[in-house]
């Protein structure tokens, strides 16, 4: 017989299934009507020759089964019996129904939402064409990747010939007035080849080319499909109409797919970076995102070696700005995302651990049931059931609750992935993009098939090897100690698994007490922080400038509510910064005695707003003008780098702009005061050297540096934060310009946290559940001993054992499997933890503290969960015991 | 009439082989068939008729049609296919050999071990 025909009759029989049972129906019927007609004919009753047809005929129903079998359905058949029945035995024990569906619901619910996260986190590729080929270049600097200078692009793109493109973008952000109100916009200034160099075409109109890509030449911009659909009401003729941008009429060249954002920062437009030529040749101001796609047949360890080439060409010719600095090129998903990596990773370890701790549970289950299952099997194995299909059976009703547990699981990652997209830190990338889709469900179905098979082999396999006379012989002796050994081992790797998760959430959770106990420096309470930035047109000159924000600080102040208010260029927890090379007086002028520092340049009301407190000397006032001596106020860490053991005031170093001789000689600064640190780039990080001067003092090139954009700090007298009357106050002195990022100050340090809160958060929760599961087990495997001992328990009540005795001895044997799972535990936490290293803040990643913690927490729960088994043991009356034998 | 004989284990698969053989039939008139050239000497469960018919028809011996019966039913109606043929014929000489073999020894006579 051929395969064909066998597919064919097996296909027939599985898709046309009702079609043949009807034609085998009326193939029966025909046979027994005919057999019925001819005796008729020889002259019996129609009566009687019916019932004589059906006799001689046979069961027709048994006839129908034995030709399902001869067709090679019965195999389906069967199957289709096994998930009938295994429906019918869950559904005549719906407690433990209940409890497996519910478990494994937790389990793979938890698994799939975090994998629906990873997935658009992690998985989903970037999309542009050929993602593996785009390169992110950074520059090395001091063993830290910092961005890449002007220059530094583009002599790189110049000399290197292992890129077909390369392309250079950097973040800035822009004020836009489409509506009459001022927005703010974030986007990116890019060179022309940025967009090639992802090789995605815009939906609408064209990027711009070279020549518009230099200076002078008329605005233009590219907007995000997003931006053209809310603030440009989806104008399908936008192509070649003008948009103020930054206060000057700009051409809109064309619209980018919704899915263009290739450095995921959310941007909403690019505008040519036009550098100039004094820009081209400037070495030493980093603040380029460089992206290059690599030639066809050109690996990524060619391209870095010539860049190195070209790396040492540049330190010979800059040595001033280049002489450490390196280069480095690694595919734009790992730069992109690799931070996402280590805590997504760990979740996913996390979920799976829960995953296998719930599967344990319900082989647990399993085993415990498959005792009192016993006689059941037993009898089916009578009936001529082969062990084969025993174990069939079993794995059939596990998986109908396989099953039934993913389809509540996936609700659950439903829910769960809605909640984790709301409340997820913000600054993770594309996690709005997380859902149940077609690979999660696949995902999900997959863990559901795979734990199903997991948690069903072995006791069923045990089951089917049942020997018959032992099912039937006795119902209360002690047999199958090798399956309460397995159950015992079950329970330890839970235990062990559950003390490893808790020992993780244990440390996140010290750690953000840690953190959140930290002394920011200065007083957060009623503080309200917004960003302002002036455009370039109308605004170009430092004085301009300087007396707009000067204008802006007065409206403030004199809002009702107000204490006080100043600007600063970056306020602390907003992010970024500045910093500049100090160069100590009495220092020789050389690279290896500069102090790296923050620079902070502040109105004179800045220090007393924020209340950072004043060590020593004195606060800026009004008074320190660039026609006084230039001052500068230290924070206590910079003083203790630059004059340690030394009484810093009155001290003078140089910085931040060229003196009278040039570059080589700048200017010198007093310092005139000392004030506490400020923990600015983050609760969770150590204090940075920083400097303060005077905003009326300040270099006027550094208004560029900081894009004319200031931080507005405001103090309230408590109460709601006055966002309405701040933009008020802003737009009564200028009009067009947007405060932005308004927010109390902090909501700033929360939204810092946000992100190992998250963590900590999730991390927790997926402990706690495993250590409710995990006592379960214990409890399950207990109870289980207790009621299979009762005869046990009974005979040595009437010795005269104590009831303290028969607890001590149910509770010991459950301590003893949690001790042996805990100290399993133990070891795999130290090693596990270790991960955790880059995610803790104030301890280690072996803190004994939390580890003792734990392991403490671990056994009260077993003792707890053991308590009522034993509980039950003492309540065994002996008479009745052994009565009942 | 005789009395009549119970198949024989497996030879059910022959008989029918052999039935259809001559020429297209429903179960009912192969069973009829099978009876009318034994004289009704073989004893047939009915019932096991159709079981065979379909083992027969998925292992691919014979073919199944629907078609009309003499009193206008609709039946279905089975045919030797060219597999079932060779089938028939190496079971017919298996079956003829073996009983050659059967016979023989049940007609030795002792003296002649």
């Amino acid at each position: 017989m051929t395969l064909w025909r066998r597919l064919y009759s097996w296909t027939q029989s599985l898709f046309h299934r009702s079609r043949m049972e009807s034609e085998m129906e009326a193939e029966l019927r025909f046979h027994i009507d005919a057999s019925a007609e001819d005796m008729v004919r020889r002259g019996v009753s129609r009566e009687e020759a019916v019932r004589r047809s059906h006799i001689a005929f046979g069961g027709i129903e048994r006839v129908k089964e034995e030709g399902r079998k001869a067709r090679g359905v019965s195999f389906f058949d069967e199957l289709r019996q096994d998930f009938h029945y295994g429906q019918r035995v869950l559904r005549k024990s719906p407690g433990f129904a209940l409890v497996a569906v519910l478990t494994l619901a937790l389990g793979i619910g938890a698994t799939t939402s975090i994998f629906s996260v990873v997935n658009a986190v992690l998985l989903r590729p970037l999309t542009m064409e050929d993602p593996s080929r785009v390169m992110f270049l950074q520059e090395q600097w001091k063993g830290s990747s910092v961005d890449v200078s002007v220059g530094n692009f583009n002599d790189i793109k110049k000399q290197c010939t292992s890129f077909s493109k390369m392309g250079s973008s950097n973040n800035a952000s822009f004020n836009l007035q489409t509506q009459g109100i001022p927005e703010r916009v974030d986007g990116e200034a890019a060179t022309a080849d940025y967009f090639s160099t992802f090789g995605v075409q815009p939906i609408l109109g064209r990027v711009f080319d070279a020549s518009e890509d230099t200076p002078g030449h008329a605005p233009v911009v590219v907007v995000s499909e997003r931006f053209w659909r809310t603030s440009l009401h989806g104008d399908p003729g936008i192509v070649g109409k003008t948009i103020r941008v930054n206060g000057l009429p700009t051409t809109v060249l064309g619209v980018m797919p919704g899915h263009f954002d290739p450095l995921l920062n959310n941007s909403n437009l690019w505008i040519p970076a036009a550098f100039t030529p004094v820009q081209l040749a400037e070495h030493d101001d980093h603040y380029l995102n460089v992206v290059a796609r690599l030639k066809p047949g050109v690996s990524t360890a060619q391209a870095q070696s010539e860049i190195e080439i070209i790396a040492g060409r540049l330190q010979r010719l800059y040595p001033l700005d280049d002489a450490d600095r390196s280069f480095r090129i690694q595919p734009l998903t790992t730069a992109l995302l690799g931070d996402q990596r280590l805590s997504l990773r760990l979740m996913l370890a996390a979920v799976g651990f829960l995953l296998l701790i719930a599967c344990a549970n319900i082989a647990n289950l399993q085993l415990a049931r498959s005792r009192t299952r016993r006689k059941e099997i037993a009898l089916r194995a009578a009936l001529g059931a082969s062990p084969n299909r025993i174990v069939r059976q079993l794995l059939a009703e596990n998986f109908v609750l396989g099953l039934a547990g993913g389809t509540v699981g996936v609700l659950l990652a439903y829910w769960a992935v809605a909640w984790i997209v709301a409340h997820g830190p913000a600054e993770m990338p594309r996690l709005d993009q997380s859902r149940i889709d077609a690979s999660t469900l696949a995902f999900a179905c997959a863990v559901a098939l795979l734990s199903s098979f997991l948690f069903g082999l072995a006791p069923a396999l045990r089951s089917a090897s049942t020997r018959l006379n032992d099912a039937f012989k006795s119902s209360t002796g002690i047999v199958g100690g090798s399956r309460d050994r397995i159950r015992s081992l079950l329970v330890v790797g839970e235990v062990a698994l559950a003390l490893v998760l808790m020992a993780g959430a244990g440390l996140l959770i010290r750690s953000a007490l840690l953190v959140s106990h930290v002394d920011p420096g200065f007083d957060t309470s009623n503080v309200v922080v917004g960003r302002i930035g002036l455009p370039d047109a109308g605004y170009h000159e430092p004085i301009v400038a300087r007396q707009t924000f000067e204008r802006m600080i007065a409206a403030v102040d004199a809002l009702p509510g107000v204490e006080s208010a100043s600007v600063v260029s970056r306020a602390p927890l907003a992010g970024g910064g500045s910093s500049n090379g100090l160069l100590a007086e009495g220092q020789p002028l050389d690279l290896a005695n500069v102090v790296n520092s923050q620079l902070q340049i502040v109105s004179p009301s800045y220090l007393s707003t924020a209340r950072v407190p004043l060590k020593t000397g004195r606060e800026f006032t009004p008074q320190d003008t660039r026609e006084r001596t230039f001052v500068a106020i230290v924070n206590e860490t910079l003083a203790r780098t630059m004059w340690p053991g030394e009484n810093p005031m009155g001290k003078r170093f140089r910085c931040c702009e060229s003196g009278p001789k040039g570059r080589m000689d700048p200017l010198w600064h007093e310092v005139v005061g000392v004030v506490a640190d400020v923990r600015a780039q983050g609760l969770d990080r150590e204090a940075q050297p920083a400097f303060y001067i005077p905003m009326a003092q300040m270099p006027a090139a550094s208004w560029d540096w900081i894009g004319r954009t200031m931080d507005l700090v405001v103090r309230t007298r408590g109460g709601a934060a006055p966002i309405r009357e701040l933009q008020g106050a802003v737009a009564s002195v200028a009009p067009e310009v947007p405060i932005y990022h308004l927010s109390s100050m902090k909501q700033k340090i929360s939204s810092t946290l946000e992100r190992s809160h998250f963590d900590t958060f999730l991390l927790a929760i997926f402990a706690a559940a495993a250590l409710l599961l995990s006592s379960i087990g214990i409890y399950g495997v207990l109870s289980y001993m207790v009621a299979q001992r009762t005869r046990d328990i009974g005979i040595r009540m009437a010795l005269g054992a104590s009831q303290g005795q028969i607890v001590w001895d149910v509770l010991g044997f459950g301590l003893r499997l949690a001790v042996l799972g805990l100290l399993i535990g133990l070891g795999g936490a130290l090693a596990a933890t270790r991960l955790l290293s880059s995610l803790l803040y104030g301890i280690r990643s072996n803190d004994a503290l939390t580890f003792a913690a734990v392991s403490l927490l671990l056994l009260i729960v077993a003792l707890i969960a053991g308590y009522l088994p034993a509980r039950r043991a003492t309540r065994v009356d002996p008479m009745v015991t052994l009565r009942y034998e | 009439m005789d009395k009549q004989l119970e198949l024989l284990q497996g030879t059910l698969d022959m008989l029918i082989l052999k039935a259809t053989s001559l020429g297209p039939l429903h179960g009912y008139g192969i069973l009829l068939r099978i009876q009318q050239i034994s004289k009704d000497r073989l004893e047939i469960q009915q019932g096991s008729l159709y079981p065979a018919l379909y083992r027969l028809e998925h292992q691919g011996w014979i073919a199944s049609e629907w078609g009309e019966s003499e009193n206008k039913r609709k039946a279905k109606y089975y045919t030797l296919t060219a597999a079932g043929k060779r089938r028939l014929q190496a079971e017919t000489d298996n079956w003829n050999s073996m009983a050659d073999v059967i016979a023989g020894i049940l007609g030795t006579k002792p003296e002649e071990v």
